[in-house]
């Protein structure tokens, strides 16, 4: 027995079961689908089973194990350790409260084991893609990715594939720089491990290799523009999906990935031009999804926007390339996953025993789901930043780094801030604190499950876990992931700016209550700001889909295919008609012409006689 | 007497003996043996033509000089044999030896006159590929083409005697075309040998008999145009093989028109070779007769006028190959007329069977009739297969050596017209495979039977031939790399 034990955590053979595990265990839960209290099980098994494998790599202080394929000179090289170290274990954690969940969501769904089946297949992706040390061997994980996300996003929307399609476009050309940008990557550093790779030099080839990486992984994260797929996902996807994947998963592989680049791939210097991008790609994604948010009346693509936003801030803090930034990013890409996972599930709670999401339809659950509200309570205010919860310390890591940096970062900081918070007080409050609202048919709403409830609340009390006791998230986690001696935990050094964030706060409050009292609901609260003059026709715009970058280049590209068609046409006419109709021409005449006159053949040869002499004469003079 | 000079015997005197001994016995009792005695002959020389061949090859020899046999004892030598001569008489013995397989079916009445007639024909053909000056040339062409015209006017098939007709006024044309020419040739060389023309004729100060050579030789090849029956002196053509019995057709298409009109330019461009006057006709009248050949052969619905045409059309590719004016170029000419024999042979007794059998050679009357008639279909299409140039059939290694010639010569521009332009080959034969043999059968022909005896076994001997060419022409190859020609 021990010595089993030494051979799992021996290191070697820990990092492949990680990757096969989870694999292995979907292809068992999706077995078991008719069987729900054997799923239930099975799912506590290897979710657990992949918690402790991680934790064990992490307490293990890491490992490594390289395959090679004979003959190729070619090796699969996995490595754990630091970022490798941390992030799966907070991923393993985070899926294993997310399958707890989609269990219970899908009980009675005839879909459900297939969603688990590529949840797990997914779950052993993202293990292998932040374990690999080649960037190859990564690339073939986060592609690998794309098809359990395809087939996720497919489930229950065989016959609208929209938003699939979408996504593929996006990511496809975001994984597509990734690709390109590693291919450069390899060639600046000569060899391919990501281990053996150390601070590329900016410039040069190495600049459009940073920026192509950096733009592939910020993609998968969810930046402007490769964001358009994801409120259209949450019009068509069941809430799992969007806890697993546009709040969790991608962004732990996005930021994660950025993160290596900026701090050890890449020598990203602070205020450098690679900096400024990638700062300013972060600010507007800030801004936009916050803008976006503010005027939803639907609570999951409410939430969806806000996937984008927060990421605005976790690319303000990777961009600075400043130490406090970078931490700050990684802890708010923590939180983020934490908080917004939550609340999409508090969103599927709410579909569950209602049917939809729909603030129009459905509002002022508080009293009937206490326990779910409660739960809203703690992450809404976990992402508006409230003094105390744990988005509130990530954010001021970030707003310190944006303010050394430029105060133009800071400003639309800040203002996101007092944004989200306006929203959230919209959102919550129409939600869980109006006058109660059901859908035609619905009579009675119970409180969620048991088995959507306690991941919920599991959830909501890390958040208070990472915001009241933030020194043990730095000690355990940040710190010893990005290798620093520095510690940046604690109550904020700043006062000024906790104070500039109270006041936002603050102003977000009036202005909903403003807001509130104008229009006389919660749910139109925000109403004011999203009919102003002005903004009105740029949200008008922006909601009938004439500011997507996709459907321009989707405009774009029925253009150049309907052009593609109009030349294949005429290419096609010359080989269907032009040309067999100029031979058949040619040869009917010539037909015509061989009627079986004698005379006519005669005078043929002699014109023949004359044709060789005129050759004979055009040659020899 | 070396076994060479015994062999070239053969090639007059097996045609004069067959003669002989056909009249001499009473009609009624040649009646059932004369057209298997005519086969005999044809064998005999495909075999004797072999063996000299594979003699003078290995004896390293250019060329073999003889004289009938009471005038060798003198130590005359009137006569010659090449490789390339050789080659060509190979082809005769061929063709008539298949020619002969159909007429067993084909030929009811006369048939001591088509052992007569074809072994006129063979000797007129013989004779040309055996004599040394341009005026015996002439002559044994003339003795070939008479026993054309009667032939063709003979054993009709379809038609009147309008074809031979036509044929023979054109052929007096060239008559007048090649004494003409040849009379001007001579006034400027004093000689019509072969010895004795030489390119030089055409060089140096440019006079009136220069002149006149000049015009000599414009009127030569347009002669041995109309006995080629290239563009633009190919209308007797298609009505002769029309209206001629199937037998006789294979004999005009499959070889006539290749020794008394391709062999003649072959002998113009042999004996004033880096004529550029010459090479651009002949380059000139190829291109021209693959193009109107191919379209003029889209445009027919009787199964032997489509073939017919495809001959015209397919008598470019030879010329082109001449035209190329190497060795290479002439090797490859000549082994196209030897892959395209096979195949135009093969279509001709296709089309004696489908006559035989149907009493139409309508095409557009035809339909699925692969379902009835598989070694006739099957014969059709390896033959098809191989003239529009598909690997690995004879056709395809011809047209490509054809094509490299080309290339090599520095004539790029026409190997790329010349390989663009065989897809219009392909067009107009599967248009006869697909309204002949695919498709639907026409319940016309439901108690249609495949044809039987010699047309049979020739249309097997020959798709063998055309497959088995076709493997084994990469060893052509290595002979011919071994020579360094390729």
């Amino acid at each position: 027995m021990a010595s089993v034990c030494a051979w799992l955590l021996g290191g070697a053979t820990l990092p492949l079961m990680l990757i096969g595990l989870p694999i292995l265990g979907g292809l068992i839960i999706w077995l078991l689908k008719k069987y729900y209290a054997a799923q239930v099980a099975a799912v506590l098994v290897f979710g657990l089973s992949n918690v402790f494998l991680c934790l064990a790599l992490y307490l293990g202080g890491g490992a490594s194990v390289s395959l090679p394929f004979a003959g190729y000179g070619f090796e699969a090289k996995f490595i754990s350790g630091g970022l490798s170290a941390v992030l799966p274990l907070f991923a393993s954690v985070v899926a294993f409260l997310l399958a707890r969940y989609s269990v219970t969501y899908y009980r009675g769904k005839k879909e459900g084991g297939l969603f688990l089946l590529f949840f797990f297949v997914s779950v052993g992706f993202v293990n292998g893609a932040l374990l690999s040390d080649n960037l190859p061997v990564m690339l073939v994980f986060w592609e690998g990715l794309l098809i359990s996300m395809s087939a996720l996003l497919l489930i229950g929307n065989l016959q609208k594939p929209r938003a699939t399609i979408k996504m593929l476009w996006i990511s496809g050309v975001a994984d597509l720089m990734l690709m390109l940008g590693v291919i450069i990557t390899i060639q600046v550093a000569g060899q391919s491990n990501i281990s053996a790779i150390s601070h590329l030099p900016v410039s040069g080839l190495g600049a459009a290799g940073c920026v192509l990486m950096l733009l592939g992984a910020l993609g998968k994260a969810g930046a402007v523009p490769f964001h358009s797929w994801i409120p259209l996902a949450a019009e068509d996807a069941q809430s799992p999906f969007l806890a697993l994947f546009p709040a969790a998963l991608e962004k732990i592989l996005g930021i994660g990935l950025a993160i290596r680049i900026v701090t050890q791939i890449y020598d990203v210097q602070p205020g450098s031009p690679v900096s400024t991008f990638v700062m300013i790609v972060g600010a507007v994604t800030l801004f936009i999804g916050v803008a976006m948010a503010l005027i939803q009346k639907d609570m999951k693509r409410l939430l969806s926007y806000h996937a984008i936003s927060q990421v605005g801030y976790m690319i303000l803090g990777v961009g600075s390339a400043l130490p406090i930034g970078i931490i700050g990013a990684l802890f708010h890409m923590m939180n983020h996953v934490l908080y917004k996972s939550g609340l999409f599930l508090t969103a599927g709670a709410i579909e569950k025993r209602t049917g939809t999401t729909d603030l129009k339809i459905v509002s002022g659950l508080g009293k009937l789901m206490p326990v779910t509200a409660a739960c809203f309570v703690v992450f809404g205010l976990a992402i508006s930043g409230f003094p105390g919860l744990n988005g509130f310390f990530s954010k001021e890591l970030i707003f310190d780094a944006a303010l050394e940096t430029n105060v133009v970062y800071y400003i639309v900081a800040l203002v996101g801030a007092a944004m989200t918070a306006i929203s959230f007080l919209k959102l919550g409050g129409a939600a869980f604190f109006g006058k109660l609202t059901l859908p035609q048919g619905v009579k009675h709403v119970k409180e969620a499950p048991v088995g959507m409830a306690l991941p919920a609340i599991v959830l909501a009390l890390l958040c208070v876990l990472l915001g009241v006791f933030n020194q043990l998230a730095h000690t355990f986690l940040l710190q010893p992931a990005l290798g620093f001696t520095e510690s940046y935990g604690g109550w904020p050094e700043s006062g000024m700016l906790v104070t500039l964030s109270c006041v936002a706060l603050g102003v977000a409050l009036l202005d909903h209550l403003y807001g509130r009292k104008k229009s006389g609901s919660a749910l139109q609260s925000a109403d004011h700001i999203h009919y102003a003059p002005g903004a009105k026709q740029v949200y008008a715009l922006a909601e009938a889909g004439k500011l997507d970058p996709y459907n321009w280049l989707t405009a774009v590209i029925n253009g150049f295919s309907r052009v593609c068609m109009q030349i294949e046409k005429g290419v096609s006419w010359v080989y269907d008609k032009g040309v067999p109709g100029l031979v058949r021409g040619i040869s009917s005449q010539l037909h015509r012409a061989a009627n079986g006159s004698l005379t006519r053949y005669l005078a043929l040869a002699a014109a023949g006689l004359v044709c060789v002499a005129i050759v004979f004469l055009i040659i020899l003079l | 007497m070396s076994a060479l000079a015994v062999i070239t015997q053969l090639f007059l005197a097996l045609p004069l003996l067959a003669l002989v001994v056909n009249n001499l016995v009473p009609r009624e009792t040649m009646r059932h043996t004369t057209i298997g005695m005519s086969a005999g002959v044809a064998t005999a020389q495909l075999l004797a033509a072999i063996i000299g061949f594979v003699l003078l090859s290995a004896s390293g020899e250019s060329s073999f000089r003889f004289a009938l046999a009471w005038d060798a004892a003198k130590g005359l030598g009137y006569f010659r044999v090449d490789l390339v001569t050789l080659f060509l008489l190979a082809c005769v013995g061929l063709v008539s030896l298949i020619a002969n397989l159909t007429a067993f079916t084909t030929i009811d009445d006369h048939r001591s006159s088509f052992t007569n007639l074809l072994m006129v024909m063979l000797l007129g053909m013989n004779g040309m590929l055996i004599v040394r000056d341009l005026f015996s040339l002439y002559v044994f062409m003339e003795v070939t083409g008479i026993a054309s015209f009667v032939m063709i006017g003979m054993y009709k098939s379809t038609r009147d005697l309008e074809g031979a007709f036509k044929y023979m006024v054109l052929s007096m044309l060239a008559t007048i075309f090649i004494l003409t020419g040849l009379s001007l040739l001579f006034i400027k060389a004093g000689s019509l040998s072969f010895d004795l023309l030489r390119p030089a004729l055409f060089e140096g100060v440019v006079d009136a008999k220069t002149l006149l050579s000049w015009v000599a030789l414009v009127l030569l090849v347009s002669g041995y145009a109309i006995k080629s029956g290239v563009v633009p002196f190919h209308s007797w053509l298609p009505d002769a093989y029309e209206s001629a019995d199937s037998a006789v057709s294979i004999m005009l298409s499959g070889i006539v028109t290749k020794i008394a009109g391709v062999y003649s330019m072959l002998v113009l461009v042999r004996l004033f070779p880096g004529n550029m006057a010459l090479r651009g006709t002949l380059l000139v009248l190829g291109l021209l007769t693959i193009i109107t050949g191919a379209l003029l052969a889209l445009q027919q619905q009787s199964f032997k006028r489509i073939a017919a045409y495809s001959s015209v059309s397919q008598m470019g590719y030879i010329l082109l190959g001449f035209a190329a004016d190497t060795r290479l170029g002439i090797i490859a000419g000549l082994l196209y007329l030897l892959t395209h024999a096979l195949a135009k042979t093969a279509l001709f007794t296709n089309a004696a069977a489908l006559e035989k059998r149907l009493g139409t050679l309508n095409v557009n009357e035809m339909g699925g009739l692969q379902a009835k008639m598989p070694v006739t279909a099957f014969s059709s299409v390896a033959a098809l297969l191989s003239i529009a140039g598909v690997p690995p059939l004879a056709g395809f290694w011809s047209k490509l050596l054809v094509l490299i010639a080309l290339w090599s010569a520095g004539l790029r521009g026409v190997a790329a017209a010349a390989l663009l332009l065989s897809i219009l080959s392909g067009a107009y034969f599967l248009r006869l495979q697909k309204k002949a043999f695919f498709g639907k059968l026409n319940p016309r022909w439901n108690s249609v039977v495949e044809i039987t005896g010699g047309i049979q076994v020739s249309e097997l001997l020959l798709s063998i031939a055309t497959i088995a060419i076709g493997l084994l022409f990469p060893l052509v190859l290595l002979y011919l790399q071994h020579a360094g020609l390729v």
